[in-house]
Order: C-alpha cells, then sequence, then structure tokens
C-alpha cells in the first residue's frame, strides 16, 4: 500500500490524477475506515491521507453564515463558541458522541462521507440545511446534504471530487437534538432527532436519523401539528408517514418509532410547558 | 495487526516518550503495532482493536487517540506519551499514586488507557466534577467494571 500525504487541494488533484480513476482510497481521521481494515476489508493499494489540507481545517464565520472545513475535528466542533450558542442541536450532537479519543480525530466531513443512517451530525445538519462546497479538479459546486446523501454509504461524490466544506445559515432559531443508544456513550444510535423551532414552537422542523436509509424530515407530521397546535396526540401516528424504520441488531423497527414518537411528544410538551411558565 | 498483500516500506520520523525516533515502517502498520513491537511500549494495551474500548489510548500532540485507529506512517512528525512516558520508573506521578491508594486496579489492562485520559483531563481542567470525569473516561471502557474506583482515584487529585 502506497501512502501520501498532499500539503495543498492542488498537489492532491495532481496526485490523483497520477494514479488514474478508482485507484484510491481517501483517509481523514480513520475512525470509521480503519475498523473496517481491523475487520478484514481489503486495504487499498494508495491510501491519500487529506489531514495535511489545512485549507480544510478552519471554521470561518460571517455575518449570516459560519462554513466549517470539512476536516475539522469533531471535538472542534464542541467546543466552538458559536455552534454552542447558535447551532445548538450540532453542539449537543457533538457532546454525545463516542468518546473523546474518537472525537480527537473523527471529522465532520467523514461523518457526512460515510453517509451512515445514524450518523450522529447528520440530523442537525438537515435541520440547517447544510449547504456543502466539494471541489474537483478545476471546478467547485455545491449541494444541500440531503442532495449529496443519498443512501446508506452513497454520496453524490464523483470521481476525484473531495467535501471541501459545510455552510450553515444563522437563523436566530432555536434548536436541540437528543439521541438514544443502548448506553450512553460509544454506541450507535437507535434513534436520533433534532428539532429546529422559535419559542412560541409556531415555526417547527424535525429531522431524524437512524430510522430510515438516511436522514428524514418528520413533515407529514409538524405540517399537521403546525396547522392545529391542540391536536398532538392525534397527529403523532402520522410520523410513520415520514419512516422507513428496519429491524437490526440494535432495535427492531417498531422499537424506533416508539422512541421516535415519545422523543418528538416528550420535546413539544416540554416546549409548550416551559413557554406557559414563562 | 493489518495485512497486505503488496507492503511498501516508509521512513518515519517521530518523537516517542521525549526521545526522537526514526524508523522505516511499512505503510499497513498501526500506530499500536509499532509502539508494542517495534518500540516494545507494551503498557499500551490492544484489546477491542476497533476503537471502542480505549485501552490503546496514546497521547498524540497532546490529545487522546486510540492507536489501534491510526497508521503509523500517520504520526509522522508528532509527538507522542505512552504511558512509560508519564512518570520514570522510579517515581509515579500524583494520578498513578493515587490509582494504587483508591485501589483502583482490577485485572489492570484499561488502567494505562484510563490514566492517560485522566492526566489529559487534569491538565485541562485541574477540578473536574465527578460527572465530568465519567464523561471524559466514556471511550475507556473497564471490563472488570471497576469504575467506582477509578473515578474515585482521579477524583481524589481533583480536590
Amino acid at each position: 500500500m502506497k501512502y501520501y500525504r498532499p500539503n495543498t487541494i492542488t498537489d492532491f488533484f495532481e496526485l490523483c490524477a497520477s494514479l488514474g480513476p478508482g485507484a484510491m482510497t481517501l483517509l481523514a481521521g480513520g475512525t470509521d475506515l480503519m475498523p473496517r481494515y481491523e475487520s478484514g476489508k481489503a486495504m487499498p493499494d494508495h491510501l491519500i491521507d487529506l489531514k495535511m489540507l489545512s485549507e480544510l481545517n478552519q471554521i470561518n464565520i460571517s455575518e449570516d453564515e459560519i462554513v466549517i472545513g470539512a476536516l475539522t475535528t469533531i471535538q472542534d466542533i464542541q467546543e466552538n463558541d458559536l455552534i454552542k450558542s447558535e447551532f445548538t442541536a450540532l453542539h449537543t450532537a457533538s457532546i454525545d458522541f463516542a468518546g473523546a479519543q474518537i472525537r480527537h480525530r473523527g471529522t465532520i466531513g467523514g461523518n457526512i462521507c460515510n453517509a451512515s443512517p445514524a450518523g450522529d451530525l447528520l440530523p442537525s445538519l438537515y435541520l440547517f440545511d447544510a449547504t456543502l462546497f466539494i471541489l474537483g479538479p478545476g471546478s467547485e459546486r455545491q449541494l444541500s446534504i440531503q442532495d449529496f446523501i443519498l443512501g446508506p454509504g452513497k454520496t453524490a461524490l464523483e470521481e476525484n471530487e473531495i467535501l471541501s466544506s459545510i455552510k450553515l445559515k444563522r437563523t436566530g432559531l432555536h434548536s436541540e437534538f437528543v439521541k438514544v443508544g443502548l448506553r450512553q456513550s460509544m454506541a450507535i444510535s437507535v434513534v436520533n432527532v433534532a428539532f429546529l423551532f422559535d419559542s412560541v414552537l409556531e415555526h417547527l422542523k424535525i429531522t431524524a436519523g437512524a430510522v430510515a436509509p438516511t436522514i428524514v424530515h418528520l413533515d407529514s407530521f409538524t405540517d399537521a401539528y403546525l396547522k392545529d397546535t391542540s391536536s398532538l396526540s392525534d397527529v403523532l401516528h402520522l410520523i410513520d408517514d415520514d419512516i422507513a424504520p428496519i429491524d437490526d441488531i440494535r432495535a427492531t423497527a417498531s422499537y424506533r418509532k416508539k422512541v421516535l414518537v415519545n422523543l418528538v411528544r416528550h420535546f413539544i410538551t416540554s416546549q409548550k410547558l416551559e413557554h406557559e411558565n414563562h | 495487526m493489518l495485512y497486505h498483500p503488496k507492503p511498501h516500506k516508509s521512513n518515519l520520523t517521530v518523537t516517542v516518550n521525549g526521545h526522537p525516533i526514526e524508523r522505516e515502517v511499512v505503510t499497513h502498520l498501526r500506530l499500536l503495532d509499532f509502539l508494542r513491537d517495534d518500540l516494545g511500549l507494551t503498557g499500551t494495551k490492544e484489546v477491542c482493536g476497533e476503537g471502542e474500548c480505549g485501552a490503546c489510548t496514546v497521547i498524540l500532540n497532546g490529545k487522546t487517540v486510540n492507536a489501534c485507529l491510526i497508521l503509523a506512517v500517520e504520526v509522522q512528525g508528532s509527538h507522542i506519551t505512552t504511558i512509560e512516558g508519564l512518570a520514570d520508573l522510579q517515581e509515579l506521578t500524583e494520578l498513578q499514586n493515587s490509582f494504587e491508594t483508591h485501589h483502583a486496579v482490577q485485572c489492570g489492562y484499561c488502567i494505562p488507557g484510563m490514566v492517560l485520559t485522566g492526566e489529559k483531563l487534569l491538565d485541562r481542567n485541574p477540578h473536574p466534577s465527578r460527572d465530568e470525569i465519567k464523561y471524559e473516561l466514556s471511550g475507556n471502557i473497564c471490563r472488570c467494571t471497576g469504575y467506582h474506583k477509578i473515578v474515585d482515584a482521579i477524583e481524589r487529585v481533583a480536590e
């Protein structure tokens, strides 16, 4: 296996061109890639380590948006003050994320490109309608995260393209993230869910993970609920229309659904109570 | 241990426990195997080999990482501290002494990782709460389940 560590994006694309199509695997934090090799997946002939690409490892904040480099680690996300105050769901997801050793290596770009149905940053990124910047040799394009993730482990990245950064718009809305796993830490989510809302719950958007091949918006439910906010118990069943959970080693489909419905009910009733008490 | 049918070698320069080291390594060698087999630093343990348990925790450029999830070639130019580098053999650190006085060690296999994680926590936050200690230790698993005494040992130093 040949190992490469390009220092600039230009070097990276030159390297890709010299290796030819399909020859290499990209390495960021390695926290998902390495366990696959340890469990017997064949290692590639060419491994390109992206970690020296400093252009991909910065967070830029402007008046109306934040742009997060794809190589930003989960720990760096957790420690960013703006993410903590304005993108609380993403911040909470970075706290609930694995253990310190994984957070120190794993990257936001890796979490997106792995496109796991249970990826813990993903519900928040869907919630904030993240725009992804994709670099190719001499080209740049943007896709919404929804158009980028095509299915489990499948993305819209083409040959010789890399995800360079993730843009989130600053909306001033509140957000929350809740994860349920078989234990609190170091466990893949059975259900994860993120909420975007204003203080009177007139605006409400919900995204959920591990209940379908990709993250889903619970729009059937929120549309009905926002039309008549007294109808909560009557419309919770509409969550069923937005999800397609499966049975696996961690949980059954019906358990996932029940947990999700309970998390949504709990969130809305506690928000209502909080509002009434103010 | 990872396998590749077409092994390639690469030169590696790295500082381990304060000592500059230069070796030729195969590119698919894990940092864990480099430390244990090439350098003989067997205080770094392998248990799960897939980043779940933290027994192979080392400090890489000031941060705890799992040595089983990193290739040796990735640490080119870096600084690594293993449990052997924490204290000389004559004198233990305050935290290591605290593990001893609190009987925090049962089979002992997770302890190098627990100690390194605890040391890094105390570096960053000298007075963590019990909950903060538990949160920081969540990537280190003890299958003797002796967590209380481990948390006690760190908490005592944090006081």
